[in-house]
């Protein structure tokens, strides 16, 4: 066998070799005409993430209905990350690098949005998230601009998240049901320690006395004892902090017949399909979310929501509309640059004050601590409150979009405490 | 020398290397300098697995002690080389940690206990979210360098070094000795040599590399997370590349490193069935080629 | 109150973590294979019997039926595409058959997590209550499908005992166990043997994928967590022992739940993970395992 090795040296030689020749030169900087690229990052196995990528679809194909951005079209790139940093990570350096996109979509989970920021200033790409909740990815704008200016988070920091969720209970639980204490279960994770001190300083402004506070573990599968915990200490209303867990906690809810509502955010009860994978338990749920099926925040909402019907067979979950109004910002920004120049576009990205789908949508200034955020409130996206009434997902809050009553399943007693 | 086919192997392998940046993309570049990294990663496992016999489920415990104490140290205002030193150390120091009670156990009582330490480590991270970050993660100030092409250049130096010195040990009287006693490990004894000392020392060597070259990831990437340095699938990831490889090759884990990175981001067009088709391939390969891509180039075979 | 709680909890939860446990124990017991697959194969069976019961009306008994079916037929094909060609390999020597065993079925357990993602995305699923609603035992609110739950798993967990010691056909697995070259030489096929495991396995594996889904809710992202879990417990409890896995079971049960109500639910995993540390540092063969 002497000659063997010879041989089987040769194909592995060959191998590497033609390995090198697939992997040829990178071609040279694609001329300034052509689609402008756009790489959107997000895992398709996720309802949440496939979500993005069509928000992102829909809004290049409306662009580019209408003309596109100075004559260009947009085009769309897809990346799968697994939900994982490490792949985002490398997804990015292909987009950015490879495919010379102009700028970057990505994720609802602030850990690879947090893994990318670093790369986005790295390599001067605008990047938006439009579902991250961290603090922490504002933080580093506010801290260094210069250096991570290229960030956006086209969705609320955790800390302003806590005052939409205030806002909703004082005028639902406080007012409507007369309660007058609180619970708040949380997941232990970065995005709720802001959440929390949120919550525990506006809740009893709001009205809610918090008698308990739960945070647990995100792996936890059996709730048995945290629903036994917060039901000794008699709270009216539990008001959470989870997206990590959401169908485990709400069946067990259902299952155990624990007698006190739920409010706050729950992240997967936004999901349309939330209904179905709990069999129904989510019966009774509230939450905060982007908005619901037949809502119009803005003249867009409706329409837009149509157009995902249309083409994708099923109503997205909220980070679909805020992916939607990304893009359009994004192609708003190139047209008034007339480039895309990484500083130009983020120069007059900060500029954006447009009509989204989820309302006035404009970000927060270098001044602000959440620079490049999304601006809050009854002027700007207001965000809603929904709650699941037999299948169907319906607006509660506020009183100005939406009229709905709270039904609750017959386990839970507000009948004590509530108006009539 | 010159009649051993891994010479001439290595040879052009390492002038490709060498010279990648003069026709390579900064894309590709960053894909072989992370692939660099698990090589590191790879090889250091191959030593204690594929020469001492033990299955570790743990090496992210190793990397992820390294890539922590690099990253803190940094936040704490420290320069990178010490940072990278101070990593190591604490990898070392948790190494031994994990070895002395690891080491009393067999097979997979061994394999369950490297897992706990990684499970441990996630946890405290989790816990003590304010020093660490939590499960998002941390920044650090410091980068290697934001060009891909001297990060290319750091993670091949990188490579070279730690390939060089881990594939001497593997030959040295060290390597010969663990492979003893993982095959036989009461007639290694009873040859007189020390089982345990030298498997300490093989997971004080892994640890150093696992450590340093996750302090290296940390510094390329510019943050540290669990997903990134300490999750289990990094673990897979590891293993996968070392069978695939070739064990006891050292250099085999290499070669499985590149392999599973590349043709992941190769196959990126197939959306999010890439993996499916590269752990298929991978599959293939342990079953078809139980010595690995490199071992059965390598290895001549009397039988066949 | 508190007591009894923590009493009625742990219990159903442990029960169903050594249902999990014991069919990866026996195959490690009989077969000597430690199959990483495991969570894979429990998560099919969860996810296939929900969505045959929310899709196609099969109703949470039919579904369960389904999703056992399912769990039989992934470990079947675990056994035939990827144990089989490892262990007859001429190229893979005997004495590490183990790690190609690992190496293998960590891979196909990738492949069927990712599959399970692309078919029917990660998302968390239940499946219906069979039966639905609460009654009050001693004062604690209990779910009636988690009282059935831990009923059905030590109903199983006794029809297993009772096969394995008083069968003819778990003479056989006990002595395949103690030595399975003897038993071949006494004329019996190892290959027959195997196959019987195999199918134990698949539905006790199915069964407890089915019963997780219906109590807690499973999700393709679980998959790794539960191979996880069900390896620690085995362990504990000394490879290969269906008593020590059961014990074990008990122990990591009640660790995580006492930890959840009465030091901190950010905690829960913690203590087991210490207790194991220091069991294995004392008892290095587990609970009740043998040297």
């Amino acid at each position: 066998m002497r000659q063997g090795w010879i041989t089987r040296a040769g194909i592995g030689a060959a191998a590497a070799l033609s390995l090198a020749i697939g992997a040829s030169p990178a071609p040279a900087q694609a001329a300034e005409k052509g689609p402008i690229k756009i790489g959107v990052i997000s895992e398709q196995s996720a309802i949440v993430g496939q979500s993005i990528s069509h928000g992102a679809e829909l809004a290049a194909d409306y662009i580019n209905a209408h003309g596109g951005v100075d004559g260009r079209k947009i085009k769309i790139l897809l990346y799968d990350d697994h939900s994982s940093a490490a792949d985002a990570v490398r997804a990015f350096q292909r987009a950015a690098e490879q495919d010379h996109v102009k700028a970057v979509v990505t994720t609802f989970i602030s850990e690879i949005a947090l893994a990318l920021e670093p790369w986005s200033a790295r390599l001067h790409i605008p990047t938006i998230t439009p579902g991250a909740a961290s603090n922490l990815i504002t933080k580093q704008i506010h801290d260094n601009y210069a250096r991570y200016k290229y960030m956006f988070e086209g969705w609320f920091p955790a800390t302003i998240l806590a005052q939409a969720v205030c806002d909703s209970s004082h005028d639902l639980f406080a007012k409507d049901l007369h309660m007058k204490t609180a619970a708040i279960m949380s997941e232990d994770a970065d995005w709720t320690k802001p959440l929390d001190e949120g919550y525990v300083k506006c809740l009893p402004k709001a009205g809610l006395k918090v008698v308990d506070e739960v945070a647990f573990n995100p792996d936890t599968t059996d709730f048995t004892p945290i629903f036994n915990k917060i039901e000794a200490k008699h709270p009216d209303v539990i008001i959470t902090g989870i997206a990590h867990v959401g169908v485990q906690p709400t069946v067990q809810w259902h299952d155990q017949q624990v007698p006190i509502p739920f409010g706050g955010i729950s992240a997967q009860a936004t999901n349309l399909t939330f209904w179905k994978d709990t069999n129904g338990a989510a019966n009774g749920v509230i939450t905060q979310t982007g908005t619901v099926p037949g809502l119009a925040i803005t003249p867009l909402t409706i329409p837009v929501g149509e157009e995902f019907v249309k083409k994708y067979g099923h109503f997205p979950a909220f980070v679909g509309f805020t992916a939607y109004d990304a893009v359009q910002a994004l192609a708003g920004a190139m047209g008034r640059a007339h480039s895309t120049n990484p500083d130009a576009v983020v120069t007059q990205m900060e500029k954006t004050d447009m009509v989204g789908t989820l309302g006035q949508y404009a970000f927060h200034g270098r001044k602000s601590k959440y620079t490049h955020s999304l601006r809050y409130g009854p002027k700007w996206v207001p965000t809603v409150f929904m709650q699941w009434q037999n299948g169907k997902q319906v607006c509660v809050w506020p009183a100005s979009k939406c009229h709905n009553k709270m039904i609750f399943p017959p386990f839970i007693k507000t009948t004590k405490t509530a108006a009539k | 020398m010159l009649r051993s086919p891994l010479f001439w192997l290595l040879v052009p392998t390492l002038l490709l290397g060498a010279t990648a940046p003069w026709w390579l993309g900064a894309y590709y570049l960053g894909i072989f300098t992370t692939a660099y990294y698990f090589g590191v990663f790879s090889m250091s496992w191959d030593l204690l697995f594929g020469y001492a016999g033990e299955v570790n489920f743990g090496p992210t415990f190793l990397i992820g002690l390294g890539a922590y104490g690099a990253g803190l140290l940094n936040n704490a205002g420290w320069p990178i080389p010490l940072c990278l030193a101070g990593g190591s150390i604490i990898a070392v120091i948790g190494g031994v940690a994990l070895a002395l009670p690891a080491l009393r156990l067999r097979g997979p009582y061994f394999g369950l206990i490297t897992l706990v330490a990684v499970l441990l480590l996630i946890d405290c991270i989790v816990i003590f979210a304010g020093v660490t970050g939590g499960e998002i993660g941390m920044m650090v100030p410091d980068v290697l360098s934001i060009s891909a092409t001297v990060n290319y250049w750091y993670a091949f130096g990188f490579l070279v070094v730690c390939g060089t010195i881990l594939f001497i040990l593997s030959r040295s009287s060290l390597g010969l000795i663990l492979q003893a006693t993982g095959q036989d490990r009461i007639e290694a004894a009873a040859l007189g040599f020390n089982v345990t000392k030298h498997k300490l020392a093989a997971f004080c060597i892994s640890a150093l590399f696992s450590g340093l070259a996750g302090g290296m990831l940390v510094f390329y990437q510019g943050t540290a997370s669990v997903d990134t340095v300490v999750d289990l699938s990094i673990t897979v990831q590891i293993i996968i590349a070392v069978v695939f490889g070739g064990r006891r090759t050292i250099l085999g884990g290499v070669l499985g490193s590149i392999f599973l990175i590349l043709f992941d981001e190769l196959l990126r067009p197939l959306g999010q069935l890439n993996t499916f088709v590269v752990s298929g391939i991978a599959l293939l390969v342990v079953l078809l080629l139980p010595d690995g891509v490199l071992g059965y180039v390598l290895r001549p075979r009397a039988s066949r | 109150m508190l007591a009894l709680q923590i009493l009625i909890d742990g219990f159903a939860i442990s029960a169903l973590y050594g249902l999990g446990a014991i069919g990866f124990t026996l195959m490690f017991g009989v077969c000597g294979v430690l199959n990483l697959a495991h969570g894979g194969i429990m998560v099919i069976a969860g996810i296939i019997g929900w969505w045959a019961a929310a899709n196609y009306g099969a109703g949470p008994y039919g579904g369960a039926a389904i999703g056992v079916l399912a769990g039989l037929v992934a470990a079947y094909v675990t056994y035939f595409a990827i144990i089989r060609p490892v262990q007859r390999s001429r190229a893979i020597p005997k004495e590490e058959e183990e790690i190609f065993v690992l190496t293998a079925t960590l891979l196909w357990g990738i492949m069927l997590q990712v599959g399970l993602d692309y078919l029917f995305s990660n998302n968390p699923v239940t499946m219906r209550s069979m039966i639905p609603g609460v009654i009050s035992l001693a004062g604690v609110r209990t779910p009636r499908n988690e009282i059935l739950i831990a009923v059905v798993c030590w109903v199983v967990i006794g029809l297993l005992t009772l096969l394995v010691n008083r069968t003819r056909l778990g003479k056989q697995l006990l002595a395949a166990s103690i030595n399975p070259r003897a038993l071949t030489l006494l004329g019996f096929e190892l290959s027959r043997i195997y196959m019987v495991v195999w199918t134990i396995y698949g539905l006790l594996a199915g069964l407890a994928g089915v019963l997780l889904a219906s109590f807690i809710g499973v999700s393709s992202a679980n998959a790794g967590a539960l191979t996880a879990s069900a390896f620690t417990i085995v362990i504990l409890g000394g490879l290969g022992s269906v008593p020590g896995s059961l014990i074990a079971a008990y122990v990591v049960g009640y660790a995580e739940t006492i930890t959840a109500y009465l030091i901190a639910p950010t905690l829960r995993p913690i203590p087991a993970l210490l207790i194991l540390v220091v069991v294995l540092y004392l008892r290095p063969q587990g609970l009740l395992g043998r040297r």
